[in-house]
Order: structure tokens, then sequence, then C-alpha cells
């Protein structure tokens, strides 16, 4: 414990895992700290979509480049690039998706709209109540579950040095070194990164840095194994429904459906006032679901900051401390922004802009 | 079914419907709710529809008067449902109840759990096969349907239910290839002052045993069952004698046989609890882990109450009077009284309780149990993983249930971990040198049974769907 | 011989014969025992293969709780040791391996 590192990471997801990756490449030596296992917040518990559909049009470079991260990933984290499409069963829906999904289209991602009848070849036992769909071949799923074994298998590998089970009660610096505690004992270090996600704002709060963070609290749920439904990511023009069936034939079922919870409570809950009508519109989109068991709901957090872009940068008011998270479509984005961290912290140049947490949420400065 | 009640209590075994019997008799409006049925929970299971006569018991008479009482109460039961969820945004607790194939919301003032038990196997190669079932699944078989599970079986495991189990097989016309049980008589005569207690039951056991002998039963004291053979179906079982610590160190025996009943004690079933916030607490002598639970049922969640082996495995007697416990300090509650527990009820409930702890005592696994488990062995039977896959994934560096768990679907399948999750625990607590009581259980997650989509869907309508605010663009 | 516990078996009456079927062969069974009673005793004890080695698989647990036992009736999947066996029942065993 009386080791100085050149930065600790804490928060032991995608995104602290990455950054941690790129740093030691480039010769550093960071710790990398969680306060449970490696990868079981957002990270772990997520529906598992890669879909270039549900990104937002100024961050699908990054989203273009975050599916080549997890193609690369590939077998080890269940990626699959089966494909998918976004359905509109009103007039309402199918604007919203017209509207939406040509400017994503526009900004990079190889997105089309089919025709009812091509989307009922491709998808034989989605309801026929489908008003209007997008496609795009890029999209697909990984399993979010496999997050942690994969990033301790990589970190392993690379002898990065890692805690688990170690949250930081608190950080102190003296003379340009941070002094963390943690019940395994105290960790110093010359720079910090913080990446703990939905816990961004009490962790700041260490450093008397006020963050604007919060958290959403999506639910997803997973059937037992159903013969052969859907080959594709399934989603909706609003968002409310995602739904993509594993090679083991297990359902899972998304959308962003709000339990109850905060991240300093742990977990968060899920509601039945709200996974019941997930299921009941994953059951109009794919009726043949209605047999189907459902084995298991949870929820995962979300974090988010005023304007829906990520943190990216330097850590307002303390020197050589950085933070990253609350990137819109942190799963599919994760692999790359935390490439693009290491490579900022290594003193390089990123490859794409970065999104510096400094600036004012309320403007549009993104 | 928008009215609240008092107290809904879950789980209508001796314990739960006592509990209910006992806060309606108090003028509570009480709702009991049992996946089976009729009331009898596991112990007192009644008989199926198809058995028109049968021999009376001592279970089925204490059943059938339990099931008459309830009959005859102002309880409200619920037969056949299964609570998948468990919610509490303010004061009031709202159920989810499966009844049949639509889902019943329920509220209710207080909650009283009475899940009681489920049994604890410890994976041997071939436990898996069609023929083996558990000890007490197979008085299951035996209560409800009169039937034992094969021509010519095996009977494992430690406590009482071993020779229970082999003296209802030969009740109900079958045969006992042999009885395996790693406890040694020694460890019996331990269990003697408590059984001292409780002549009847004493008197009854002897019989059994007695009866075995006679009929040239053999009883293989400190054995264990090793491996069962056979390609679809049970053929063959193999069993070893064991040291003073469960570990294998005899010659393998084999026998033939076309079934087994296997198991290593009860433990309580506490995911109902869990997931309603209780915390537990590592308690091997009340067979595993436990929700922290007063003598009078009240747990630290406010309103929320757990009684009979769900609390800890106390045998019968002790779960009828830790219902009326229950009963009394959960309507006490309700009325925002303090609770004013019966004092002799509590000398009962603790005299009962000394019977069934000794028990359970011979169940307490020991260090060499583990080792009847071989590499090659299913551990998690659902997604087929061996204790080899879950060995070196917890040498990559999972070092908790849950993280086992997502790296290797362990505890995913349809079982939801009730019949790998505790082996899994103690694995990685012998290979990381931890003490079982530093590795807890998996968190549960909603629902408590699988429910299926349309139950949950009901009568959506599309046009019910809630206009979110767009999405950032 | 001695027996101090009796064979009861004779003394148990049951219920009218019916008949369902399991993967469209006739099982007979009594009316309102458990399907997973009634396929054990007509010698079905592999029910199903594990879905992820193929493995045979049959009631287990007894109590509902270990999902070994699951049928299909109707394409709706259940634990047969808590179905009741009733005149004409299509029981199907399932098949749910990898896709």
């Amino acid at each position: 414990m009386s080791d100085l590192f050149d930065i600790a990471v804490i928060g032991g997801g995608i995104m602290g895992c990455a950054a941690a990756l790129q740093m030691t490449s480039g010769g550093m030596k960071p710790v990398v700290l969680d306060q449970g296992d490696l990868g079981q917040g957002a990270s772990g518990v997520n529906a598992g979509t890669l879909s270039l559909q549900i990104k937002r049009v100024k961050l699908m470079p990054y989203a273009l480049k975050g599916h080549h991260e997890w193609e690369r990933m590939g077998e080890a984290v269940g990626f699959h690039k089966s494909g998918g499409y976004t359905l509109a069963f009103t007039e309402r829906e199918a604007n919203l998706l017209h509207e939406r999904q040509r400017l994503k289209a526009e900004a990079g991602a190889p997105i089309r709209f089919v025709s009812t009848s091509e989307l009922r070849s491709a998808e034989p036992n989605l309801t026929g109540k489908v008003l209007a769909a997008s496609y795009c071949p890029e999209d697909g799923y990984a399993n979010s579950s496999l997050t942690g074994q994969y990033f301790r298998g990589r970190l392993r590998a690379e002898e990065i040095p890692y805690r688990e089970r170690s949250p930081v009660t608190e950080i102190s610096r003296s003379e340009s070194v941070f002094h963390l505690s943690t019940p395994l004992g105290e960790i110093s270090a010359k720079r910090l990164l913080l990446a703990t996600g939905a816990w961004l704002k009490p962790v700041a709060a260490l450093l008397d840095v006020d963050l604007p963070v919060r958290a959403r609290i999506n639910t997803v749920s997973v059937t037992e194994r159903m013969p052969k439904l859907t080959s594709t990511v399934i989603g909706h023009a609003t968002g409310l429904l995602t739904m993509k069936q594993k090679t083991n034939g297990t359902v899972l079922i998304g959308g962003g459906w709000q339990g109850r919870g905060t991240p300093q409570e742990g977990r968060g809950e899920v509601t039945a006032a709200t996974v019941m009508p997930n299921l009941a519109l994953a059951q109009y989109a794919l009726p043949k679901l209605a047999k189907a068991r459902v084995l298991r709901s949870w929820t995962g957090f979300e974090a988010n900051v005023p304007d829906f872009y990520p943190l990216a940068g330097a850590l307002p008011g303390v020197p050589d401390a950085f933070v990253l998270g609350c990137v819109r479509g942190g799963y599919t984005i994760g692999p790359y922004i935390g490439k693009l961290m290491g490579d900022f912290i290594l003193g390089r140049e990123p490859e794409l802009p970065l999104f510096d947490p400094g600036r004012d949420f309320n403007e549009e400065t993104i | 079914m928008n009215a609240t009640y008092d107290i809904v209590v879950l789980g209508a075994g001796p314990a739960g419907a006592n509990a209910a019997l006992t806060a309606a008799k108090a003028g509570a409006s009480v709702a009991l709710i049992d996946e089976g049925t009729q009331p009898g929970g596991q112990v007192w299971r009644p008989k199926s529809a198809a058995i028109v006569e049968a021999p009376v018991t001592p279970e089925s008479r204490s059943g059938d008067a339990l099931r008459k009482s309830v009959a005859g109460s102002g309880v409200t039961l619920m037969p056949g449902a299964r609570l998948w969820q468990i919610e509490r945004p303010e004061t009031v607790w709202e159920l989810q109840v499966l009844a049949g194939e639509r889902n019943v919301p329920l509220r209710s003032k207080a909650l009283v759990l009475a899940t009681g038990a489920r049994e604890y196997v410890q994976p041997v190669p071939g436990w898996t096969l069609p023929g083996v079932v558990g000890l007490a699944g197979a008085t299951a078989l035996f209560k409800q349907e009169l039937m034992v599970s094969g021509t010519n079986t095996v009977v494992s495991g430690t406590g009482p239910l071993v020779f229970y189990v082999a003296s209802e097989i030969r009740r109900l016309g079958g045969t006992v290839a042999a009885i395996v049980t790693p406890n040694s008589r020694r460890d019996w005569l331990g269990a003697f002052p408590a059984m001292l207690q409780r002549p009847d039951l004493l008197a009854r056991g002897a019989r059994w045993i007695t009866d075995l002998m006679l009929a040239g039963v053999p009883v293989h004291w400190r054995h264990a069952v090793t491996s069962v053979t056979g390609s679809d179906r049970v053929t063959e079982v193999c069993f070893r004698k064991v040291g003073a610590n469960w570990s294998p160190d005899g010659a393998e025996q084999m026998v033939k046989a076309d079934s087994l009943c296997l198991g290593n004690g009860l433990i309580p079933a506490i995911e109902t609890a869990q997931l309603a916030g209780v915390p537990v607490r590592h308690a091997p002598e009340l067979g595993s882990w436990v929700p922290e639970t007063n003598e009078d049922g009240s747990t630290p969640v406010p309103g929320l109450f757990v009684c009979g082996d769900g609390a800890g495995i106390r045998g019968v007697a002790a779960a009828e009077v830790h219902g009326k416990l229950t009963g009394n300090a959960a309507v006490s509650w309700v009325a925002g009284r303090n609770p004013k527990p019966d004092a002799k009820l509590v000398d009962v409930y603790r005299k009962s309780a000394r019977f069934g702890l000794a028990m359970t005592a011979l169940s307490i696994p020991r260090s060499g149990l583990q080792a009847l488990t071989t590499s090659e062995t299913v551990v998690c039977r659902c997604e087929s993983l061996t204790q080899k896959a879950i060995r070196d994934e917890i040498a990559s560096g999972a070092g908790s249930t849950n993280a086992v768990k997502s790296g290797l679907r362990c505890g995913m399948g349809p079982c939801g971990g009730k019949y790998c999750q505790t082996a899994v625990a103690r694995m990685i607590a012998a290979i990381d040198g931890r003490a079982d009581a530093e590795i807890s259980p998996p968190t549960p997650r909603p629902p408590l049974r699988p429910v299926p989509v349309s139950a949950l869907a009901g009568d959506f309508d599309y046009g019910d769907l809630p206009i979110p605010k767009p999405a950032p663009l | 011989m001695i027996r101090l516990v009796p064979d009861q078996s004779r003394q148990v009456v049951r219920s009218e014969k019916v008949e369902i079927t399991f993967d469209g062969r006739p099982v007979q069974a009594y009316r309102g025992e458990s399907v997973a009673a009634a396929l054990l005793r007509a010698g079905h004890l592999r029910l199903r293969n594990a879905p992820v080695d193929g493995a045979p698989r049959g009631t287990f647990c007894c109590m509902g709780l270990c999902q070994e036992c699951v049928v299909k009736i109707e394409g709706s999947v259940t634990e047969s040791c808590r179905l009741a066996a009733e005149n004409g029942l299509a029981v199907a065993s399932i098949d749910c391996g990898p896709l």
C-alpha cells in the first residue's frame, strides 16, 4: 500500500478500465478501484443494446468508433451484429422516426427506412400493426453481464493492479499526491480519474467538486429460453422498447422504464407499475412473447448531466484530476471514449474532441 | 381487491397459517397466500384430488385440522397463488400475486413471510439424472400423491428425514435398497437429550429404525453417496465411507437402484425476505443464511415479519408456535401498540425449538462435504455448469456470488440459483480462504417466481402508453 | 416377517383413471394427480433435456422450485409437479436448446 501510482482510476466499469488500459499502453502505471466487483455498475446490468439508431447526432462519430471496439472485443463479450429495426406504431411516432433517423443517417450512421413488407419478411413474428420502420445493419448487442469478467481478464493480462469491493471514502491531497482512503488501506497516486458513473456526484464531492450528475433508473427484464422469435435488435420510435433474443434463446427487454432508488441507496428497485407496461409493450410488438415466462427483472443506473453530453476532461478546480462519464449511450461509446481519455491523460491529442466538464450546462456549448 | 388488508401472510404452512388464524381471531383482516391448492405447506402437504381415501398419519391429521381451521376462519385464502413482487413506496405494502393466469395486486399494512425451507443437496456426479429426487421432495410426493419415486430406492442424507423417507417408502409399498447417511450413531446419540423432550417422536423414530433393521435394509452409517450412474435414469448408486468431517475416505461400494432420494439438510427460503429488505446473517445452526428475526417474528423492517422455518430450521412444532407469536406481533404493530408476547407461548416456542435445532444440527455442513463434488460434477443445474467451470471463474478473480453469476450465468437459469448458490458461495469461501459468513447470497431480483409475459401485460391498450419527452437528439 | 411399519399401499383409494398424452403418447393417470406423478408412474422419467448440454432431466424437487419438471401445455411452460391431470390433457416436452 505504500506504492505511489501514476494515477488512481476510481470506477472499474467500461470507461475506467478502457482508460486504464490505454494509459498502460502509453507507459503509465494506474491502479483501478471499484466499490464492488468490476463492471457491475451500468456497464454490467444494461440491456446490452448497441444501436446507432438511438445515439445522439453529435455523438454519432463516437458511436461508430464504439461499435468497432465492440466488434474487436467480439465473442469474449458476446458481441453480435444482428442488425436492428426501430418501429413506429402511430402517425406521431412515424413522424418522429422519420425526422430523427434521417438526421442520424446524415451524421454518418448507415440507417435507412424500410417498407412494412421488408420488415415482415425479416421479422415475421412482429405484430402487423407497425406503421413505419427504420433499419441499421451495424446495430447489434453484447452481453453486458460479461463486462466484469472481460475487463478483469484484460487488467490481469496487462498486470494492472485493481481492488474490488474497495470504495473510496476520503480523498486528500498533499504535496501533489492524492491519498485515497479505502477499507483495504490507503492508496496514493499522482493523478486521479473519476469514472464512477452514477456515483460521480458523491465521489466528486470528496474533492469538494459539485458535478450536476443525475441518475436514471432503467429497468431490464429477461425471459426463459424461447424458440426463435426474433433475430435482430428491436427498438421503438420513442425509445420505450428495446428487445433482443440472445443465441441461448432468452429474450432481453428494456426501454428505459424507470424503477425506484438512488445510487447512494445501492442498486435500484424494480417497480411493478413500470415493468408491467414495459413487458406489455414488448408483447404488443411481439405477440408470441405472451407465453414466455419472465425470470428476472433488474435496474441499472444511467448517469447524465443536464445537457446530456459526456463529462470527459479535467475535473474543474482540481489539478491533476480528471473525470469521465455520463455519456449518453455509454455502453456503446464507453470502450472508445475510455481510450480517448487515456490518450488525453497521456498528453496526446485525442482522435476526436473530448467534452469539457467545466462547461456551462445550461448553454448549448457542445 | 383494492382494499388494504391489515395483514397479508405468505405461506400457509404451520407457521403462516397459524399467524393468519391468530391475527384473524384478533380481528385483523387477513389474506393468506400459498402456492399450493390448500394450506399445509410442505410438512403438512395436502393430498391431491386423486387421493379419495388414505390411511391417516400424524402429518395428515395435523394438516387436516389446520385446513379445517383456516376454512372456518375469517382468513381470505388465496390458493395456487404466487407472490412475485414486493414494494413499499410509502407506508403500505404493495404486492403482486400471480393467481392462475392473471396478476392480482394486493395491499397490506403488515406482511408476514412464512416461506419455509427447501433442501440443500451437495452436488455429486449424476445427481441430475432422472430418478434422483430431493429428500424433502420425496416427502412431497408421498404426502400429495402417496407415491414412491421408484421400485428400489436408495435413501441418503443427514438428519431425521432419511429415516422418515425410508419408512414412508416402506409404508407406501416400496423397497428401500439401502440407507446411506453421513451421520454416525454417535451423532444421533448427541441429539438424544433433546429428543427426550419429544418421547412421541423418539418412539416413532425408534419404530422406523427397528422396522428397517427387521426388514434387513442395510443402513450405512458414516457413508455418503459419491455418484449416481445411468444413461437416462438412475441405474446404480455408489457410496463410500466418510470421515467425521464427511470427506470420503473408504472404498467405493455400489448398489443397483432405480431411484435415489438425496438431501443434506434444509435451508430457509430467504429470497422473499431479502427482497423485502430484511438483512440476512449466516447461522449454520439454523440451516444457513437466515433473515434477522426476533422471537416474535419482527425484523429490522417495520411491518415486516418472518416466522417458521423461513426464519431458521427449528422444525414444525416451533413453527406453529412461532406463527402464533408472529400473528400477535403483527396485529399489535398494525394497531400501533407495543407487542406483548405471551410469556407462556414464548416458553413453548423455545422448548419446541430445542428439539428442532437438535435435528438441524445433524445436517450442519462439515468441511469434507464439498469433497463429494468433483470437477466434472454439474453444480448449476439450469446452466449445466461444472465445479471446474466455476472454480476457474473464481480463480480468474470472481470473488462474489454475483460476479460468478455475471460471468458464467450461474444462477441465472429458471430456478434462480435456489439449487446452486449455496454450494457456490461455499466454494468461493473455500477457494479464497474466507469464512462462509463473508460470502453473502446473491441479491434476489423479482419476479420471485417465473411469471408469463401475458400476466404482466394484462389488458394493455396501446393508448395507455405514456408519451415521454423526446430523448435528446 | 414382522413389519413395524405396515405396507399401507393397498389402503389407498384413488379417483378414476383418465388418459393424458405426453408428446402424443397416451399415458394413464388418476384424475387430479400431478402430471409429474403420472409420468413417473408410467416410466417417463426423462421429461426434457438440459438446454446447454442436452443431458436427461426429470422431476427433482417436487415443490415447484427447481424447474426441472417443466412441460408445455398449449404453448405455456409450467411445472408438471404443480399441474393436475385431467382427461385429454395434452402435455408436450419442451425443447429449448441454443438457437
